[in-house]
């Protein structure tokens, strides 16, 4: 930062000082529901922490001084593009690897119990219910092709409009309308209600 | 959330609630590495700007410089222009005495002490000088 001359008001500093808290906020406002967004994609804890990571980066590095209201749309925007690269490195890596004599297993991490630990504040029937809703509404939106799938928790778990969520999968407003509805229709299709 | 500005359906509805508690279930780990990262993004943000900063008020320095280069490239093409070679310091020391000929022929101040020049006496003291080293030898 240049520094202030003796008796002035760094007004850059603060100007910078404000960019900076209204970045984190909105980072921390988005992280978890881009998190799950991520899962959903890639169905890989680390994968969809690595996505999520670097589409922050590339927000902060290359849109922090866009207005604050275009963020959302073009961080999510980065992220789909993140996502899409890795599922198109996995498919490249898993047609190498199974040409390969030995290949290890991925699945074999330590879980942390304590970390995995749900939340405290729900009866058990009520989290039972919850838990067997969540898996089901997990594995049937795994099943989605993407842009269904993008469309829909965009949508109902982001709370974006049809604009912004046009925006962020980069197609037209019919389209994200179109998808939504037939990830709508499928879903049901397979849950019912989803009585929770 | 309905695409059409309806109202949601039960099933939106409830799938908003089961989505809404699995992201709230998320552990505390990938919290953690989330919040890492943002951090991570958030200086990196910071950092552009401040190098965006001190680019800036680097500008009068190499504004500075860039000048002093200039003046030096135009100096340095002026200089065969304005300065003889060496080899040729001679030649052009003979051309300056004839232009200083020149001059005093057209000054006329000179004329008039060439007018008052008393040739027949330097002609006779030549002579004498001469015939004096003849009857010495």
């Amino acid at each position: 930062m240049p520094a202030a001359l003796h008796g002035d008001v760094d007004l850059t500093d603060s100007a910078d000082q404000t960019r900076s808290r209204a970045l984190n906020q909105f980072l921390a406002g988005v992280e978890l529901k881009a998190f799950k967004i991520a899962q959903a994609g890639l169905r890989h804890e680390d994968d969809a922490h690595d996505a999520v990571q670097d589409a922050m980066l590339q927000l902060a590095r290359a849109y922090a001084d866009r207005p604050a209201e275009e963020w959302r749309p073009l961080f999510y925007r980065i992220l789909e593009n993140r996502i899409r690269d890795m599922q198109r490195r996995r498919t490249v890596r898993g047609r190498v690897i199974s040409w390969l004599p030995f290949r290890g297993d991925d699945d074999d991490e330590e879980l942390d119990p304590i970390a995995q630990a749900p939340s405290p504040d729900l009866q058990p029937a009520q989290r039972m219910e919850l838990d067997q809703a969540m898996g089901a509404l997990e594995k049937a939106l795994g099943e989605l092709p993407r842009r269904q799938q993008q469309a829909f928790l965009l949508r109902t778990l982001e709370g974006m409009d049809v604009a912004a969520t046009a925006l962020a999968m980069g197609c037209s407003q019919g389209s994200v309308k179109t998808h939504y509805f037939r990830a709508v229709q499928s879903l049901r299709a397979q849950l019912g209600d989803l009585y929770v | 959330m309905n695409p059409l500005h309806e109202p949601l359906t039960e099933f939106e509805r409830n799938a908003r609630t089961v989505l809404e508690e699995s992201v709230r279930r998320i552990d505390g780990r990938t919290r953690s590495r989330l919040n890492q990262a943002r951090q991570a993004a958030v200086a990196a943000a910071a950092a552009r700007r401040t190098s965006w900063w001190s680019g800036l008020t680097l500008m009068p320095a190499a504004g500075a410089a860039t000048a002093a280069l200039l003046v030096a490239v135009v100096l340095w093409q002026r200089q065969p222009a304005g300065e003889l070679p060496l080899l040729e310091a001679p030649r052009a020391a003979a051309e300056h005495a004839g232009v200083e000929d020149m001059d005093l022929l057209a000054d006329s101040e000179a004329m008039e002490l060439m007018e008052g020049w008393d040739g027949s006496f330097y002609e006779w003291a030549a002579a004498q000088n001469d015939a004096s080293g003849e009857s010495n030898s």
